[in-house]
């Protein structure tokens, strides 16, 4: 059982790779490798999408370079599909390692038609029903109050699924996400809360965000525990999020995790980030990368596969990506009329008429 | 007309009515749906065991159990932010908001989420969700206790707009409105809690959204107006009436929809519009409907489009007879109208 209210990280695995603690490992080597496997395909589509936002084919990426121990550890620790994900806009890691489809992830963020979204969002704000992750909002926290509320509604149903909301340190400023951990306090509800600190909101710092030490402490506040968890380290993520989540499923209410990790890129596609923070402490975090340190693991344990093997599994996702990107350019996008679709489930009068506007000006062109 | 279409119609012979005001007939039409749907669950502030502080939750605790009737903690982001989240996982939330003047806290999940969740999903997700609130003055209520917000729901797309002026309306729009896969703000004219009762079947029957009712009949003028005005518009028709002038007056019920053509219809029949509603006068959505009025029908006007309105003001306490545009206020628009 992890304890809840730590001053130090829990950690798993050092910066050498070696052990820290007495603990053992329940994974076998074919779960480790996916792991591994699933941080380097979030860190290969980061620099895609980079590529092709360079190129001018969207308009709009935020990384999560840096954040992969994090965001794969989450999706490995709950019941990936099953149950409900309320996301922000920079958790493809999370997505990708729970399932989410590749091809889904690209359409949306080139608005073509087989966008699930329908080309309505920004690029990078993907959602899929059938896959339980819920359309990613820009608007800061407000994904939290509704995560609780869809918690109630699981609890309701007396079904076992249970929600998972994440969210930045940012976000944990917002008035929404003191409401809706409140809510979920006090209604017992199923819900998972993960904070993934990457110690930056845009520019301000975490010092900007809170005076408190860190984030999980908060939950004290709400009535529930919370752990902190060096996000860097994805056994530690996983193995927490994974008794926390069986925790919440079994009826003990929600709970809060803090991944303290780091974004090594951009805040998004429109930033500068030499304007407010220094090389040096990007280059110390850019050292700490997470994927780097789960391969030290492997070794020391003796299995990590060989060079070879790796780079063949490298090139795999590599061909994987680029054969969905070059395919997703084919599919057209959504024509004039579907502007009015989805507003309301039938289409009311005074949006019917704006329709016939429009297409007799469609005509007219 | 459609406007007939859509009014009140006299209950069958066979169904039994019962005399009801606006909160108790909002107390059936909750108390109904519940029974014969599972997936309505009502919660919001004080709505437990005090059953609402106007009382329209009154009783339903005691007999839905705190699973399905429940407080919440003094939070408007939440309370609403819930029931989005519940909307998406499938039930049918009914929030009430203390009143609406308490809204603002929980605005950006209503514009951003709840409005917006079926949109920018492209379909894929959903949320079903009445909110019910007081709004408007008339009641000693003070600045907090009276504003008319509903403008600003009106100008966003993806939610629907309601606010019935009768107790039959108000049963059976708000049922409407429980049943249908759209979120609904639902306002509820507070002064007309109490302020008389009408014959309200005690079976199930629903109010369209979108369609206006015609409160009176008649030739030279139109009186245009939703929620709590009604009962001085009606007033007005028939003061007016005495002198000779016969009146045509309509209530909206729904303002996203609204019934254009009901609208249309009367104004082109009378020449003369008057718009009435108790919300301040700059970018109220009766400007929207005068809008209109005079893109269709400029020839056919005998006299500009008239605004009767609450003023570009705060809502004032010790002032509330004077802000709210009462009979005289409509009478001497009427006159000015009937000048032309
Ligand atoms: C309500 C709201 N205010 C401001 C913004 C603009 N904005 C976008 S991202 C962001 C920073 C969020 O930081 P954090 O929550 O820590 O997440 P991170 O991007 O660091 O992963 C801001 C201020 C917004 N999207 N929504």
């Amino acid at each position: 059982m992890f304890k809840p209210f730590t001053d130090q990280p829990i950690v798993r695995i050092g910066e050498d790779g070696k052990k820290i603690g007495r603990w053992s490992l329940d994974l076998e080597a074919a779960q480790l490798l996916r792991l591994w496997r699933d941080m380097v395909r979030a860190r290969i589509f980061d620099e895609k999408l980079v590529t092709l936002l360079r190129q001018g084919k969207t308009s709009f990426y935020a990384q999560s370079s840096g954040m992969e121990a994090t965001q794969v550890g989450i999706a490995h620790g709950i019941r990936a599909g099953y149950d409900w994900v309320w996301p922000y806009y920079r958790d493809q890691g999370l997505a990708l390692a729970a399932g989410f489809p590749l091809k889904d992830l690209v359409a949306q963020s080139l608005g073509t038609n087989d966008d699930l979204c329908k080309g309505r969002q920004m690029p990078h704000h993907f959602g899929s029903a059938e896959h339980r992750f819920v359309s990613i909002s820009s608007s800061i926290a407000n994904q939290v109050a509704p995560a609780t509320g869809t918690a109630m509604a699981q609890k309701y149903l007396g079904s076992d699924e249970i929600t998972v909301c994440t969210f930045g340190d940012g976000a944990t400023s917002e008035g929404d996400w003191h409401a809706g951990l409140n809510m979920a306090g006090v209604a017992k509800a199923p819900v998972l809360f993960v904070c993934e600190n990457n110690q930056w909101a845009i520019s301000a710092g975490i010092a900007t965000q809170t005076a408190s030490q860190g984030i999980a402490i908060k939950a004290k506040a709400y009535g529930m525990p919370g752990y902190f968890v060096d996000g860097q380290d994805v056994l530690a993520v996983r193995e927490v999020i994974r008794e926390v989540a069986e925790r919440v499923r079994s009826g003990e209410g929600p709970a809060l995790v803090e991944c303290l990790t780091y974004r090594i890129g951009t805040h998004s596609s429109a930033d500068d980030d030499s304007r407010y923070r220094s090389r040096e402490e990007v280059e110390l975090w850019r050292g700490r990368d997470p994927i780097r340190r789960f391969e030290r693991f492997l070794e020391a344990e003796g299995l990590l596969p060989d060079a070879e093997t790796l780079s063949g599994i490298r090139a795999e996702i590599n061909a994987e990506i680029d054969g969905v990107l070059a395919e997703a350019e084919n599919n057209g996008y959504p024509t004039w009329d579907s502007m009015f679709d989805d507003v309301y489930a039938d289409l009311p009068p005074h949006l019917e008429e704006q329709r016939e506007f429009l297409r007799r000006e469609q005509e007219a062109l | 007309m459609t406007a007939v279409a859509g009014a009140p119609q006299t209950p069958q012979q066979e169904a039994k009515t019962v005399q009801l005001n606006l909160i108790q007939a909002v107390n059936l039409a909750l108390r109904e749906e519940m029974r014969s749907d599972e997936r309505v669950l009502i919660f919001g502030e004080d709505v437990g065991a005090r059953g609402g502080v106007f009382l329209a939750t009154d009783g339903l605790q005691a007999e839905f159990g705190a699973q399905r009737v429940f407080d919440t903690p003094l939070s408007e982001a939440s309370i609403v932010g819930a029931a989005v989240g519940m909307a998406v996982r499938g039930l049918r939330p009914v929030a009430e908001i203390q009143f609406a003047d308490y809204m603002y806290p929980g605005i950006d999940q209503i514009f951003s989420q709840a409005a917006k969740i079926r949109y920018r999903s492209g379909g894929q997700f959903t949320a079903p969700l009445v909110i019910r609130t007081p709004s408007g003055g008339g009641v000693r209520g003070g600045h907090h206790h009276s504003q008319s917000p509903e403008a600003y729901y009106t100008h966003t797309p993806g939610l629907k707009v309601v606010m019935p002026s009768t107790p039959f309306d108000a049963k059976g729009l708000l049922k409407a409105s429980i049943r249908l896969d759209d979120p609904v703000i639902f306002f509820e004219p507070k002064r007309l809690y109490r302020a008389f009762k009408e014959e309200v079947p005690e079976d199930d029957y629903t109010v369209p959204l979108g369609k206006a009712a015609l409160r009176r009949e008649g030739h030279d003028l139109s009186i245009i107006g939703y929620g709590g005005v009604m009962p001085d518009a009606i007033k007005a028709a028939a003061a007016l009436e005495k002198e000779g002038i016969s009146v045509e007056v309509i209530d909206l019920r729904s303002l996203i929809p609204w019934d254009k053509e009901a609208v249309l219809e009367s104004a082109a029949k009378t020449g003369r519009v008057l718009l009435v509603s108790e919300a301040p006068r700059t970018a109220n959505f009766m400007g929207e409907v005068a809008y209109v009025v005079q893109e269709e029908l400029f020839d056919q006007l005998q006299a500009p489009v008239m605004q009767v309105a609450g003023f570009d003001t705060p809502y004032p306490y010790a002032l509330d007879k004077t802000y709210l545009p009462g009979v005289n206020r409509m009478l001497r628009a009427a006159a000015r109208l009937l000048e032309y």
